[in-house]
């Protein structure tokens, strides 16, 4: 399926071999092989806490492997820092970019080394000749001396990736690049990816996303439960391969297969719906949002969909008072509401999820139950003194309900995996009782099992006669909703019955640029 | 994964965790008030150090003495914790001690009745914590900065008010019940201290107001999107800062017997460096006051311990630098995980490799 090519006799750049690690009490890896060969580009596949992470994090030198050896181009390695692995050629390009901001393009290429004319002085012709060079060789062309803080993420990532090459960098280490790339530039990384492997260099990617890892990788190599699940050429096997080798177990039938496999996917909504319960006319938030106009009904699931940065998670911070309109009327129950901040709309019986779980969604150091309260504290308590029973036992039920896996009740948040956190953010809202759920990106950073329940906790809100607003970039989610509204630029510029959308979404693709 | 295929994922098992067990006996509250850190053990060790070092150190005379200075300390940083907890910070307390102070003294020598006098100062205490408050919150001054303004500002206005060098306190009423009177054989300003810190932790562990400051220091956008009351409750905690700060100034007023807008230089860092040894996280959302009060007395206790022994005030500061940065190492940057960590990684025996 990919189009790069790698001879099958190509040397192995990097071999791991029986690589052990564990933290206190837990082993999150036990014995994990990985063979890489030079110039190919290698996918790691596994579901959170199968121990992608942790072998990212020894192959790039931030954590030292308790047993097991490394070897980079044949040669022995044993990395105590990350600078170690850096000067051995191996970098890595994480989720969130580790550029400065506020330095130049140049600068941020060159940092830790400067070219110097005298004994102080930074040479600054010489740096910027070098930052052009390194970005051309990625295929972009960007203005090296203005800050990095004013190109976009996908720049900022063609910049990262230029550092990495200027350093002399023989296997890049990609943890989930394309997370935050809207999706043209997407196919525009890979590209450059493609042609940085048939440079030489040899690259690790990490990727949830199944199509990504096809339509890119030569390899997969799949991790559960910190050992090695299975190795795939992805010339001769499928998505659904991978995904089963992920979770153990087979994924026929379910949503997550059917998505996979690109076919119509089964509908969030019930289909039948009520009376209006909310209407919007003429909604505007100044540069993000525009006029906006949309009738919602009782018991409705409701799609607004479009590329990352098209205004549908702006639009749905707006729904649920989390942010301000400047203009136009949202009338709920036929009277017109104002919501000044998420008090307002939580109410009138609105919940949000919202999209950055980790700034937006959570108390890291608080317990389970105690998140799960947050948003009904005053039904718990009597006199502003919390029934810490009553709190236990809803919470109980709410872990149980959605499925969570929490070793108590008070487990803090931070340690628990992002489906987990995830379920809980919805449990705030189920346990105060919402009419209305916001959800923004709802599956973004979750792994795949988690991401069904998701999907059928969501189905079982909207059966019980709860309505849902789901604001996602991924066309499969928006393909599941009874209505979806495409928004590009912050206008809604089209709109979709789920009948109308044919199985591979190209209806709504085709409206989105 | 050896044998445990055999029973199914455990996918909830909530219900029947130790956790679940009733908490509602006085001694299951008591339990859960007690810090479950190494702190404890600290002030003990310092104790039988300060019992081998000095043989007037585990005296009644000299505990009741370690007791009452702390007791104003001790006040301070139970309004300062409520601060730090919601992630902000009150530089402006040691000023309020001063200021009610002075405020007291005036009100007295003007003839004021003494309780009416008390109530007048702490409610103008209160209300300079308030304008921290409406400058945070209103205004989005960092509180940093707003409390450093405000140290300086509430500093000149006493200075102003004051006039002159000081002013004696003669009013044996207030004296009494704020310093030299006992109640059940327990000092009055021990008492209040101890009253002040015991319904600072039923409110930090069992209301909504305490449970809405670890989320707004934890994650404030995530308190404001959960609908929690935000801006209100920060208003009330830096009012309730002002608040304390002014009733630990008249505990001091009362001590000193007289009121000078020179009392208090300093104590704003005493208090902060007391919360952060009993484990808070200046980033907010973590620690409690029980633990704070705790703080206190192990810095008071090392400083009694050096007086006894008869070290000199200057090696006493470095000495104080030095338990800090000890304590806090201890009890919140993980450092008894990474010296138990060191040890077994290095002389153990394979504690660490059991299977999970």
């Amino acid at each position: 399926m990919s189009d790069a090519v790698v001879s099958p006799d190509a040397p192995d750049e990097l071999r791991l071999t029986g690589i052990t690690k564990g933290y206190l009490g837990v082993q999150a890896l036990k014995g994990v092989d990985l063979t890489v060969k030079r110039g190919s580009i290698h996918a790691l596949a596994g579901q959170n806490g199968a121990g992608k992470s942790t072998l990212i994090k020894i192959i790039s030198g931030a954590e030292t492997p308790d047993r097991g050896s490394i070897e980079l181009g044949g040669r022995q390695m044993k990395f105590r820092e990350p600078i170690d692995a850096q000067n051995a050629g191996i970098h890595t390009i994480y989720q969130e970019l580790s550029l400065v901001p506020s330095l130049s393009v140049a600068e941020n290429i060159f940092l830790g080394q400067l070219p110097k004319r005298g004994r102080t002085a930074v040479d600054w012709s010489r740096m910027k000749a070098g930052a052009r060079a390194a970005l051309d060789r990625v295929g972009f062309d960007l203005d090296v001396r203005r800050p990095v803080a004013s190109f976009s993420v996908a720049e900022q990532q063609a910049v990262e990736l230029a550092k990495a090459l200027h350093k002399d960098a023989r296997l890049l280490l990609l943890d989930e690049p394309t997370s935050t790339l809207p999706l043209p530039d997407v196919d525009r990384l890979f590209t450059v990816l493609r042609s940085v492997a048939e440079q030489g260099v040899t690259l690790l990617y990490i990727s949830h996303r199944m199509d990504e890892l096809y339509s890119l990788c030569n390899e997969v190599t799949v991790l559960r439960d910190g050992r090695n699940a299975a190795e795939y050429s992805t010339a001769s096997s499928t998505a659904s391969d991978v995904v089963t080798a992920m979770i153990g177990k087979s994924l026929e039938g379910s949503i997550a297969d059917a998505a996979l496999r690109g076919e119509r996917s089964p509908r969030l909504g019930s289909g039948h719906t009520g009376e209006v319960l909310m209407s919007v006319a003429n909604l505007s938030e100044d540069e993000r949002v525009e006029n906006v106009n949309f009738e919602l009904r009782r018991g409705e699931v409701l799609g607004i969909s479009g590329l990352i940065g098209s205004g549908q998670s702006e639009l749905a911070g707006l729904l649920a008072g989390a942010r301000r309109k400047t203009q136009g009327t949202i009338t709920l129950d036929d009277k017109a509401v104002v919501f000044k901040n998420p008090r307002d709309a939580i109410r009138r019986g609105i919940g949000l999820l919202p999209q950055d779980r980790k700034a937006e969604g959570f108390i890291p150091e608080m317990g389970v139950a105690g998140n799960i309260t947050l948003a009904s504290l005053p039904m718990f308590s009597r006199l502003s003194v919390i029934d810490s029973h009553a709190e236990k036992k809803v919470a109980s039920q709410m872990v149980e309900r959605l499925g969570m896996k929490v070793s108590s009740v008070n487990q803090p948040m931070k340690t628990l995996s992002g489906g987990t956190q995830q379920k809980a953010i919805l449990a705030r809202w189920l346990a105060r009782s919402s009419r209305l759920l916001i959800c923004d990106e709802p599956t973004r950073g979750v792994d795949v099992g988690a991401k069904e329940d998701m999907y059928e906790l969501i189905r079982d809100f909207a059966r019980s006669g709860g309505t849902v607003i789901i604001s996602s970039s991924e066309i499969t989610e928006a393909m599941m909703c009874d209505r979806v509204l495409v928004m590009a630029r912050g206008k809604v510029v089209a709109e979709f019955e789920h009948d109308d959308i044919d199985p591979q979404g190209h209806a709504l693709i085709s409206e989105f640029a | 994964m050896t044998n445990t295929t055999l029973t199914p994922p455990p996918r909830s098992q909530a219900p029947q965790s130790p956790d679940a067990r009733p908490t509602g006996t006085t001694l299951g509250i008591v339990k859960r008030l007690l810090p479950k850190s190494y702190l404890l053990l600290v002030l003990l060790a310092i104790i039988i150090v300060g019992y081998y070092v000095s043989a007037d150190f585990l005296t009644a005379r000299n505990a009741q003495n370690v007791i009452a200075a702390a007791s104003i300390t001790a006040v301070l940083a139970i309004g300062q914790f409520f601060v730090i907890l919601t992630g902000g910070i009150d530089l402006s307390v040691g000023s309020t001690l001063a200021m009610s102070t002075v405020i007291i003294a005036l009100t007295l020598q003007s003839g004021m009745d003494a309780g009416l006098a008390t109530g007048v100062t702490l409610a103008a205490c209160a209300f300079a914590g308030l304008i921290n408050g409406v400058l945070i919150v209103w205004l989005r001054i960092p509180p940093f900065i707003a409390t450093l303004a405000m140290m300086s500002a509430i500093k000149g206005f006493s200075y102003i008010i004051q006039s002159t060098s000081l002013i004696q306190i003669t009013n044996q009423a207030f004296i009494n019940a704020f310093s030299s009177g006992s109640w059940l054989w327990v000092r009055n300003p021990v008492a209040i201290f101890i009253i002040v810190a015991v319904i600072a932790a039923l409110v930090a562990k069992f209301t909504t107001f305490g449970r809405s400051l670890y989320a707004i220091g934890g994650n404030p956008e995530a308190a404001r999107l959960s609908g929690l009351p935000v801006a209100r409750n920060l208003l009330i905690t830096y009012t309730l800062s002002g608040f304390l700060a002014g009733l630990a100034g008249l505990i001091a007023a009362a001590q000193l017997q007289q009121g000078s807008s020179l009392i208090g230089v300093g104590y704003e860092l005493d208090a902060i460096a007391a919360v952060v040894v009993g484990g808070a996280s200046l980033m907010g959302g973590k620690g409690d006051p029980i633990s704070a009060v705790i703080g206190v007395f192990v810095l008071a206790t090392i400083i009694n311990i050096m007086n006894l022994v008869g070290i000199s005030s200057e090696p006493q500061l470095v000495i104080k630098g030095a338990v800090i940065i000890i304590a806090v190492f201890l009890s919140s940057a993980g450092g008894v995980q990474r010296i138990s960590g060191f040890f077994s990684s290095h002389f153990g025996r394979s504690r660490v490799t059991a299977p999970a």
